[in-house]
């Protein structure tokens, strides 16, 4: 049989079939495979794990917001509120909290939340979360004083114990007691995740997706929705968290309708995406700021806060902003560790925030018997805005005349290196804004960087020890003024970073004035 | 022939033991450690040292390679310190993306870079001949991320016809219009390796062209298609079949760019991402697998080359 005899074989019917395979292959390739309810966010990487107690990734955070919640929540004026909680007392002298917690909360597992989980949940964290110590270092004990009563006692006042509570990175995130009292210090695995919020964890398709489901027994808490706190209003059936490492792959596929919610667009696109019809900009309202930290406890800068003051005079942070971020809506050259109009906003110290005066930097640094010895400064190529700006920096340090050993690398081997107190002189990293200025890492005298000395001990302690907001906020203002007198870091400015979500999605925030974004309250139109 | 392959496989032993020591050891050199990275920048030393004893990592490093030799063995190429999953399980997620992604673009390299080659070779010194010299020159020095880029902007963002990234699973859903999201992927990684299959198979077969038996073979009158497919492609295949045996192995573990670009959920940008989380037993299982990868393909090629010249003898 030859090709032509097997083609002139085949009859009408045999054509239609063809035909009508071809157009259903089409039509399967014109509609979306994606379920509808699907939000589709493409996230920078994918998370360490899931286990939010004993990481600060952000990550892990952004996943773990819609899956796990904790006693309490910020509103949308970053203030503490319950969510777990309904309520507390508070003994007259600060060292007992009793904390009532809201009945009928159903894990994702169906179990009903009770004093047990919330006191395992606590210890695990206290003991083995790097935030959980700051708090459990001032804890006499946690003990379930009803089947939704829980009593803190504490060993001495400590002011800021609520912001800890409320704080879900790093944070006491409530899961069965089952599951997390036999937890250790190896992160739970994802399947364990388990909580009460809105969604529940699916699966975790490595390098593909993390999916989290609609819980359809959430329990809403009360109240009217404001930040985090109050009910949700889910309509979404799922959403899937996709690690698009490629930043013009995430807007493309924002543009096109692959994707929901893109995050982390460079500041270089946003005047372009902010005229751009296929997607919409939204852009922080609280800003992350790059820290360049000093070694406090070996090398060079240790206790010369003058060298360290030289240093600082030599940083132009405007220029290195402008060169790293791009447009100037996306940063602010300012010294503060809040902004103005936040709870702990001062100006204390500031006028010390330095403009890059290279003759005064000069003249410091003599005065404080700078020899032209090296400085090693590391800064890691993981992120752009860590090396951008470090970069600037070296070379402002070096016009200063600083004999400037720049050192790249990428992040996991700076954060090995930084742990050895003889391999460096200064680093640089970046922060998120903090609930309460205690949980800023340089704060804590274990963090690379190691800054303590007697003046810092002292307002330290009156910080913590005091209930009294206006007292802890006055406090506040002088630490502020000691960073600029004792240079632990230098703080670089406010970096907005922005996100792009499609025009279809309906319900999020025109600016994310949140720690991170959440999509509870996200619609498909 | 059977005898052969025993043979083959028992020699490819030392190069694997060897292999994976030198792996080993290199990923261990790096400096970072994957507790750091899972615990965040707030951990202090306790918490990174008591995750580092839990996951085994502070025992001395030949000890965790006997160990790590004696699972392999057993056939457990143990767990992800990062997705806490087998390694077995995360590899194969990735291997379904590149073996396919390698597949097309194989498909694509074959059906572009022989024909081409074929006529360049025929019709080499004309126009013809050199406008494909040009093509495969602009061809092979485009970036592969900058034409993924482009074709997802033009393709998939301006006229929205295929999809701009990932790659939803077609094993798992049955369902074939997924394929889709690999041809953009596919027509980027094929481009540069088209470029030089041209060029080989074009070199190969001038070279074979100024042999006596070509030369007789048209002093007998044989048509000169013939004479170009019988004796001189079959004759100049033997070269290409080699180089397009290690393309294959490569399009599976080294198209990192092009999966990143197309946010693809492939071998090559796992391995590279699992060194950036320092998550040793996946650069380790992946390194292995591919080791073995690399060694079965060259089995078939040599195989292959017998098959294509008879003077080759399997020894």
């Amino acid at each position: 049989m030859t090709m032509l005899e097997g083609r002139a074989r085949l009859g009408p019917a045999a054509w239609l079939k063809t035909a009508s395979v071809a157009a259903a292959m089409t039509m399967a390739l014109a509609t979306s495979a994606w379920a509808q309810g699907t939000f589709r966010f493409a996230m920078t990487d994918e998370p360490p794990h899931l286990d939010v107690q004993v990481t600060t990734a952000t990550l892990t955070t952004l996943v773990d917001m819609h899956i796990l919640e904790t006693l309490y929540t910020f509103n949308s004026k970053l203030e503490p509120v319950p969510l777990l909680a309904e309520s507390e007392t508070v003994s007259d002298d600060g060292k007992t909290v009793v904390i009532k917690l809201r009945e009928g909360v159903p894990f994702h597992n169906g179990k009903e939340m009770t004093a047990e989980d919330v006191v395992a949940s606590l210890d695990r964290w206290g003991q083995y979360g790097g935030r959980g110590k700051v708090l459990y270092d001032h804890i006499q004990s946690v003990e379930a004083t009803g089947d939704h009563e829980v009593t803190i006692t504490f060993k001495d006042v400590f002011g800021p114990w609520k912001n800890l509570l409320a704080f879900n990175n790093g944070g006491p995130a409530i899961m069965p007691a089952e599951i997390v009292g036999q937890a250790t210090a190896e992160p739970l695995a994802p399947e364990q995740i388990i909580g009460t919020g809105p969604f529940s964890f699916s699966e975790w398709r490595p390098n593909r997706y993390i999916e989290v489901v609609k819980f359809e027994d959430y329990a809403q808490p009360p109240g009217a929705p404001d930040g985090y706190a109050g009910p949700k209003d889910v309509t979404l059936d799922a959403i899937q968290f996709i690690a698009v490492p490629d930043v013009g792959t995430r807007v493309s596929g924002v543009q096109a309708g692959d994707y929901d919610y893109a995050e982390l667009i460079p500041g270089d696109l946003y005047e372009e995406l902010s005229s751009d019809d296929t997607v919409v900009t939204i852009r922080a309202g609280i800003p992350e700021y790059p820290l360049v930290f000093f070694n406090s406890s070996d090398g060079i800068f240790k206790d010369n806060y003058a060298l360290r003051r030289a240093v600082m005079a030599a940083f132009n942070n405007a220029d290195a902003l402008r060169i790293a971020v791009g447009p100037e809506e996306l940063w602010d050259a300012q010294g503060a560790l809040y902004r103005e109009g936040q709870f702990w906003y001062n100006d204390a110290g500031i006028d010390s925030y330095p403009s890059g005066d290279l003759e005064q930097a000069k003249k410091l640094a003599d005065e404080a018997g700078y020899n032209g010895e090296p400085i090693r400064f590391m800064v890691s190529s993981s992120y752009p805005l860590h090396h951008d700006t470090g970069v600037v920096f070296a070379q402002e340090m070096r016009d200063a005349g600083f004999n400037v050993d720049l050192q790249i690398y990428d992040w996991p081997t700076l954060v090995n290196r930084r742990a050895e107190p003889g391999l460096w002189d200064m680093f640089e990293t970046t922060h998120g804004a903090m609930p309460d200025p205690i949980l800023y890492t340089f704060m804590n005298d274990n963090y690379p960087g190691w800054w303590t000395s007697p003046e810092k001990e002292e307002l330290e302690a009156k910080f913590t020890g005091s209930t009294d907001p206006e007292e802890r906020k006055q406090t506040w203002a002088d630490i502020q003024k000691l960073m600029y007198e004792q240079v632990p870091i230098i703080k670089v400015g406010d970096v907005f970073t922005f996100d792009i979500v499609s025009p279809r999605i309906e319900g999020l925030p025109e600016q994310q004035t949140m720690f991170w974004p959440v999509f509870w309250n996200a619609h498909k139109s | 022939m059977g005898i052969y392959v025993l043979k083959r496989l028992l020699g490819a032993i030392p190069t694997l033991v060897i292999a994976s020591l030198l792996v080993f050891a290199f990923i261990h050199l790096i400096p970072g450690d994957p507790a750091s990275v899972m615990l965040g920048d707030m951990a202090d030393a306790e918490d990174i040292a008591a995750l580092r004893t839990e996951l085994g990592l502070d025992r001395p490093i030949w000890e965790q390679y006997l160990l790590w030799v004696s699972h392999v063995l057993q056939g457990d190429l143990g767990s992800s310190i990062y997705f806490q999953e087998p390694v077995l399980r995360v590899i194969g997620e990735g291997a379904e993306t590149s073996a396919f992604l390698a597949l097309f673009t194989m498909i694509l390299i074959i059906a572009i870079g022989l024909p081409a080659g074929i006529v360049a070779a025929s019709f080499h010194g004309t126009r013809i001949d050199q406008s494909l010299s040009g093509l495969t020159m602009l061809f092979a020095s485009i970036p592969t991320f900058w034409l993924g880029l482009y074709l997802i902007f033009t393709i998939a963002v301006r006229l929205n016809l295929l999809p701009t990234s990932g790659f939803p699973s077609v094993l798992e859903s049955g369902n074939l219009a997924n394929f889709r999201y690999l041809i953009l992927p596919a027509i980027t990684l094929s481009a540069p390796n088209s470029a030089l299959v041209i060029r080989l198979v074009r070199a190969g077969m001038l070279d074979v062209m100024r042999e006596d038996y070509v030369r007789t073979a048209r002093a007998k009158g044989i048509a000169e298609h013939a004479v170009i497919l019988r004796h001189v492609f079959r004759n100049a295949l033997i070269g290409v079949v080699a180089t397009l045996g290690f393309t294959f192995v490569g399009l599976v573990s080294e198209a990192v760019v092009t999966e990143t670009v197309f946010a693809l959920p492939g071998i090559g940008r796992l391995v590279v991402q699992s060194i950036l989380r320092r998550d040793y037993p996946v650069i380790q299982g992946i390194i292995l697998v591919v080791i073995v990868f690399y060694i079965l393909v060259n089995l078939v090629v040599d195989i292959v080359t017998t098959w294509l010249d008879p003077r080759v003898k399997l020894q």
